[in-house]
């Protein structure tokens, strides 16, 4: 998986590449880590280029979801891929973190019904 | 013929024994001329006549370095060295080799057939002893890689007999395959990707006519996800859920189970379907969290999965899991699986997926329960072209005949 941050006003994207998985969950926390110390008050994961999140990947969502919580921060996820989508609706995790169809909405928080 | 030498007088007691050297040569003048210089040098020398003679004794004696002349009767030096070379247990001998001639294309050959080094019959005693030091070098490590490898097999062996006999007690929480209740059978199939899984599940009777039954999924592979689902499962006890919870409610339990088992810092957690069955009252009730669930087949025919869209346990503190209530009737037959079942790919990458799980099960019919299980575990082998599944799978059927 490859990372990418880009600032936003009050916040920053994260732009990912490749899968979310156990086998790169060390890059994916590396970089979310970096970016939650720097003070960043929401994190938006653009998952446009994310073609597969496993369970491991889901824990890893749902635990950066609490950590910035703890920061009194938010995160959002952007443009998930439909089968990337539909394991996020099982799994019910747009009640944790909330899914956006384009930058705009995800900055002003305005979610529109899935 | 073989002969013995003894050894230098032995060092001071606790010094390392001397090293060995094997000297094989049929020509008796060179061979004691030779012998006389390594004892001088504080080996421990052992001789032989010819290359079979060698042999014997380097089998028996094992010495550190083996000196070997090239040109002998019954077994010359290379072919000596061709039969070291193809032998497991004395194939990392260092063997050094010894000519009158030493051509490059005679050393060429010698060392493709299997010698480690030359010595020319006419080298000075300054190079014997180096060359002598130098294959001494090489055993030492051989023998310290050799050493080190076999400690690591015995390691490895003792950390694969735990994570087998972990294996054994986690299979033995599995409930036995046969009538439940009265009236109400069971089969299943529990096939762990690695040794130890991390997929748990259960079928408890609470009452003459109730049941509880789970199928959890502890995230990760391996030795933590199986320590975390049985203490899971011993929270899923009926003694310890009154104790807990204070009721049958599989909405509740979980509910309680999500407070109890938080996400872990690795951001691990389960995912779980829990049902109980009323076989008085006639109804199935059940809570899902994060979990694929479980597939109802109906006497009928009629086919429905069992799931709720609901977050895996851990995921949040305050979510509250839901029952929902279904009638069951004679000859319904209740699935339980993990995701493993339907989430695996054909060699061109396309999953198996929950559709063709479902058909698979729907066109078994009303085939035995345990022909069912059989075949449905078949047919996914079938699709993904071999046996080892990538992740735990487990499938537990439960046919109600009352």
């Amino acid at each position: 998986m490859q990372t990418k941050e880009r600032p936003v006003p009050n916040g920053v994207i994260l732009e990912m590449t490749g899968d979310l998985t156990y086998a790169n969950r060390e890059q994916f926390k590396t970089a979310v880590e970096a970016i939650r110390q720097k003070g960043c008050r929401h994190l938006i994961l653009n998952m446009a280029e994310v073609r597969f999140v496993d369970s491991s990947g889901l824990g890893l969502l749902a635990l950066v979801s609490q950590n910035f919580k703890l920061s009194q921060a938010k995160v959002s996820m952007l443009k998930p891929q439909s089968y990337v989508r539909e394991i996020m609706s099982l799994a019910n995790i747009q009640k944790l973190i909330p899914v956006y169809d384009n930058e705009q909405d995800a900055l002003s928080g305005h979610q529109r019904a899935a | 013929m073989s002969f013995e030498s003894s050894a230098t007088a032995a060092g001071p007691a606790g010094s390392p024994p001397p090293h060995t050297v094997l000297v094989v040569d049929d020509e008796p003048t060179a061979r004691l001329a030779l012998v006389a210089r390594l004892k001088r040098l504080g080996y421990r020398v052992i001789q032989a006549g010819d290359g079979r003679a060698g042999l014997e004794a380097l089998r028996r004696e094992r010495p550190e370095l083996t000196i070997l002349d090239w040109m002998m009767p019954e077994m010359d030096g290379p072919s000596f060295c061709e039969y070291v070379r193809q032998d497991p247990e004395l194939q990392t001998s260092q063997i050094l080799m010894m000519t009158s001639h030493d051509q490059p294309e005679q050393i060429a050959e010698g060392l493709a057939r299997g010698a480690d080094d030359f010595l020319s019959k006419a080298a000075s005693k300054y190079e014997i002893t180096a060359r002598v030091q130098a294959g001494m070098r090489a055993a030492t490590l051989v023998r310290r890689l050799k050493d080190a490898t076999e400690e690591i097999r015995q390691k490895q062996e003792a950390l694969e007999q735990e994570l087998q006999s972990a294996a054994r007690y986690v299979e033995s929480l599995l409930p036995p395959p046969g009538a439940i209740l009265p009236g109400v059978q069971m089969v299943h199939v529990y096939r762990p990707s690695l040794a130890l899984g991390g997929d748990l599940f259960n079928i408890v009777p609470w009452s003459d006519d109730f049941l509880g039954l789970y199928l959890l999924d502890a995230s990760g592979h391996g030795v933590s996800p199986a320590l975390r689902s049985s203490s899971f499962a011993t929270f899923l006890r009926r003694d310890s859920l009154l104790r807990h919870v204070g009721s049958n409610d599989p909405g509740a339990i979980l509910t309680e189970a999500n407070k109890q088992f938080p996400l872990t810092e690795t951001g691990h957690y389960f995912t779980i379907v829990f049902a109980s069955l009323d076989l008085r009252c006639h109804t199935l009730s059940y809570a899902t969290a994060g979990h694929g669930g479980a597939l109802l087949h109906r006497r009928s025919g009629e086919v429905c999965w069992m799931a709720q869209p609901n977050l895996p346990l851990g995921f949040d503190p305050s979510t509250s899991y839901v029952t929902a209530t279904l009638p069951i009737g004679l000859g319904d037959r209740l699935y339980l699986l993990s995701d493993g079942l339907y989430e695996f790919p054909a060699a061109n990458g396309e999953l198996w997926g929950q559709g063709r799980l479902e058909k698979t099960i729907q066109a078994l019919g009303r085939q035995p329960l345990e022909t069912v299980i059989t075949e449905t575990i078949a047919e996914a082998v079938r699709w993904q072209g071999h046996e080892q599944f990538p992740d735990d799978v487990a499938l537990m059927g439960v046919e109600v005949a009352i």
